[in-house]
């Protein structure tokens, strides 16, 4: 079998909510996606979802290395991918690119085996642990508690992830709704909360204690910077809940002072993560030193592929329970909770192809931004809660205006 | 699909020669060796050069189950033997068991395993193993030499017990590997006969005459604080870790960088196991070396590694009960071919005469520990080894 060709779509859709963290209190109201397809000699397409800013550097891996190769060979093309990018490292766009590669590699592996990727990585039961991701900063608090209780009472979750830092009160006030809508399907909810880097490691000491004089936290998530391995270690000698990082690092090796260091309590690994192959590596690394592993929000939950076969799986993130965009499609059932793989061959991920063309864009549009969202003034440094700006266009939900928050021009 | 039985067979094989090390130096001929076979409803066998009696402790956690979920039931496997833990005789077993559901899956998927792991290559870099503290310097010239006429550039010899005759040998070994490259790689292994402090004596003492690659097993397997002292003290890498069992008897040797270079194995829980070992030294930035094995089977994986240097090649003959088995060293490389799974075909019937033959005593291999190992060395006595 060989590879062939590839092509890549671009497409934009609205969101069923409004969704943005820390960084981006108002948040955004259109998604944007792009579908990478690696054609094969024998008829067998891999198709991924990401890498949207990547196109030059996707093109340049697929015709300078993958055209001709037997895609089956994908931990080897991998290692390629990343030795060829070795000077400047693989990081950022580079690595978004050996990243949705390497998942349409795998992809094709399962589907030339006519099996499910889990069953390919040699897991043996497909059901998945997974608690529900709000991204839920612009959301008011009743809404907060609806959409947990939504996830709850609907799809069974029992944990949920709510995005915090940036004003104390109300964050103590969101956990609770957070908890209300949970108990919908369990009366001993998994409560998560995640930082996205907002705070220095003494301000994620203080609030984070404080929290937890009135919940128990199941992690916190990026209390500090991705790569103070100094600080995310003091935040956990200090506080009960595990400390949670790794979804902004890039590969194997950006995880050796974590490893090292005992930084992080549960090691994150996120879809855009230099693809499958690297994070199955994390996970077998994290195995030995018994740390669990926890997989990042990923396109159609397609993440939960992965989890069967690694020993030490914790959780998986689902920020939908089903894909929303119109365009996706995905094999991966939310039943009780559960994230349950299908038995459809490859990812199970793909896409319509109609409603695909009818959402193609040429270029994202502003409104499906700021996707990722730019840090936010004051982060590490001091409090910068929503303005009332931003308070009032989160306030519109999905149906109102985009809003750009003015980066950079806000002082103490 | 799903396992539906299993057949061990156990033989004893007669070796092309003897092997030895600083433990046991006269060494023996004879080895105790099995075979697995794991069946399934599709009529697809999956096999493993490894077994023993545990396995039928461990068969009903994956009786029933589907074989392609290989990394899902090793950890059931482990799971289940959690109170005695992942050791011995339970470790050899779900080690088999685990080869053979690779060999397995790789059937199913009718490709050779080393594809099925993903490499994009059948290939691992060989370098040339004696296990021989027996053979005579004309037989270790010969060794070597005929490893070097396949392109092999580095060798391992055993070593440990009398410095006159190590550095000897060890120039032996440099002789032959120097047709195929100035420096040659040489790898010296002690086999947890020294302490720290004889074994940073030791070294230091060959390193004023040859350059070593790595020295392995210069101290206990378990002992990552001496370990990394030799590491510290030599400029050699230090190499240990084959007689572990598992990742989380190896993570002291790694988070405490005892080791510069890891032996990883099929000892280490199998093809899976052994996987794991090496990305967490992947992390560390360890490189890795094989074990050696019979027929070379565990080339499949090495060559789907990203931090794998080279494999251990020995060939001392173990492959009597096999029809064929589908690599060769070419260039200094384990060339695998392109027959699902390992590669490996059994004869029934070289399994069945050998089954057969009565050698009338046990075999002693593994060796048991040397005396004096750790305190003093003893050296070879005259009449234990026939060079001596």
């Amino acid at each position: 079998m060989k590879i062939t060709g590839y092509a890549i779509t671009l497409y934009e859709f609205p969101l069923n909510r409004r969704m943005g963290d820390a960084n981006s209190p108002s948040g955004r109201i259109r998604g944007a996606s792009n579908v990478l397809e690696l054609f094969t000699d024998e008829g067998i397409t891999g198709v991924s979802f990401g890498g949207g800013g990547a196109g030059p550097q996707i093109k340049s891996m697929v015709e300078g290395m993958l055209m001709g190769e037997d895609p089956r060979r994908v931990t080897g093309l991998w290692k390629r991918m990343v030795d060829r990018a070795f000077k400047a490292g693989h990081d950022g766009v580079v690595n978004d690119a050996i990243a949705v590669l390497d998942v349409a590699l795998w992809d094709i592996k399962a589907k030339a085996n006519d099996e499910p990727l889990w069953k390919t990585l040699g897991g043996s039961n497909p059901k998945v642990h997974a608690y529900a991701s709000g991204l839920d900063s612009p959301l008011s608090d009743d809404d907060i508690e609806d959409w947990y209780g939504m996830m709850a009472s609907d799809w069974g979750f029992k944990g949920g992830k709510l995005k915090v830092g940036l004003d104390q009160d109300a964050d103590l006030r969101r956990i609770g709704r957070m908890k209300k809508g949970l108990e919908r399907a369990t009366d001993k909810p998994l409560l998560y909360i995640d930082a996205n880097e907002v705070w220095n490691p003494k301000m994620a000491i203080r609030k984070v204690r404080e929290m937890e004089e009135q919940f128990d936290i199941a992690w916190v998530e990026e209390p500090a910077r991705r790569w103070d391995f100094l600080g995310l270690r003091r935040i956990s000698d200090q506080i009960k809940a595990p400390v949670c990082a790794g979804e902004n690092l890039d590969s194997l090796g950006d995880f050796l002072p974590y490893f090292h260091n005992r930084s992080a309590d549960v090691v994150q690994v996120s879809h855009g993560m230099t693809g499958i192959t690297c994070a199955l590596q994390l996970a077998d690394a994290a195995y030995g030193f018994e740390l669990p592993i926890t997989l990042g929000g990923s396109p159609g939950n397609m993440n939960a592929q992965l989890a069967p076969s690694i020993p030490n799986f914790l959780t998986l993130e689902a920020q939908n329970a089903e894909p929303d965009d119109g365009v996706m499609t995905s094999d991966i059932k939310i039943v009780d909770g559960w994230a349950i793989c299908g038995d459809q061959p490859g990812t199970g991920v793909s896409f319509d192809p109609e409603a695909l063309a009818q959402k193609k864009v040429e270029k994202v549009s502003a409104s499906a931004g700021p996707s990722p969202f730019g840090r936010r003034p004051g982060s590490g440094l001091w409090d910068n809660p929503p303005s009332q700006e931003e308070a009032a266009a989160a306030a519109t939900g999905v149906n109102g205006e985009h809003f750009v928050p003015a980066h950079g021009s806000k002082t103490q | 699909m799903k396992i539906t039985g299993y057949r061990l067979e156990k033989f004893t094989q007669q070796l092309d020669r003897a092997i030895g090390d600083s433990n046991y130096p006269a060494g023996d001929d004879l080895m105790d060796m099995a075979i697995l076979w794991i069946d399934t409803d599709e009529g697809i066998t999956g096999m493993a050069p490894a077994g023993n009696d545990a396995i039928a402790s461990l068969f009903h956690v994956i009786e029933g189950k589907d074989p392609r979920g290989v990394v899902g039931l090793w950890k059931d496997m482990v799971d289940w033997v959690h109170k005695g833990n992942n050791e011995g005789a339970v470790n050899d077993a779900i080690a088999a068991i685990d080869v053979a559901l690779w060999d397995l899956k790789a059937k199913i998927a009718d490709e050779p395993l080393w594809q099925t792991l993903g490499a994009r290559e059948g290939r691992a870099k060989a370098y040339a193993s004696d296990i021989g503290y027996n053979l005579s310097d004309e037989e270790l010239h010969a060794f070597y030499t005929s490893m070097a006429d396949h392109g092999v550039d580095g060798g391992k010899i055993k070593v440990g017990l009398n410095m006159d005759d190590d550095l000897r040998r060890i120039g032996i070994m440099r002789d032959a590997f120097r047709k195929v490259k100035d420096r040659p790689y040489l790898m010296i292994d002690s086999n947890e006969y020294w302490s720290p402090k004889q074994a940073i004596r030791y070294i230091n003492q060959i390193e004023e005459h040859f350059e070593i690659f790595w020295a392995e097993e210069p101290a206990r397997r378990w002992d990552f604080d001496g370990l990394r002292q030799v590491s510290r003290n030599v400029s050699a890498a230090v190499a240990s870790g084959e007689n572990l069992n598992d990742i989380g008897q190896m993570y002291p040797l790694i988070s405490q960088q005892a080791i510069d270079v890891a032996n990883v194995g099929v000892g280490h829980s199998g093809i899976t196991g052994a996987r794991q070992v090496s990305n967490m030294c992947y992390a560390y930035e360890i490189p890795v070396t094989m074990m050696n094995c019979s027929a070379n089977f565990m080339s499949h994986l090495a060559a789907a590694l990203p931090n794998h240097n080279m494999m251990e090649v020995v060939d001392p003959g173990r492959e009597g009960a096999f029809e064929s088995w589908d690599n060769h060293i070419e260039d200094g490389w384990i060339v695998m071919g392109n027959k699902p799974g390992l590669g490996i075909e059994v004869s029934e019937e070289k399994l069945k005469a050998m089954q057969a033959v009565d050698f009338g005593r046990k075999p002693g291999f593994p060796f048991p520990r040397r005396e004096g190992a750790g305190l003093w060395i003893k050296d070879i006595e005259p009449g234990e080894v026939s060079w001596k």
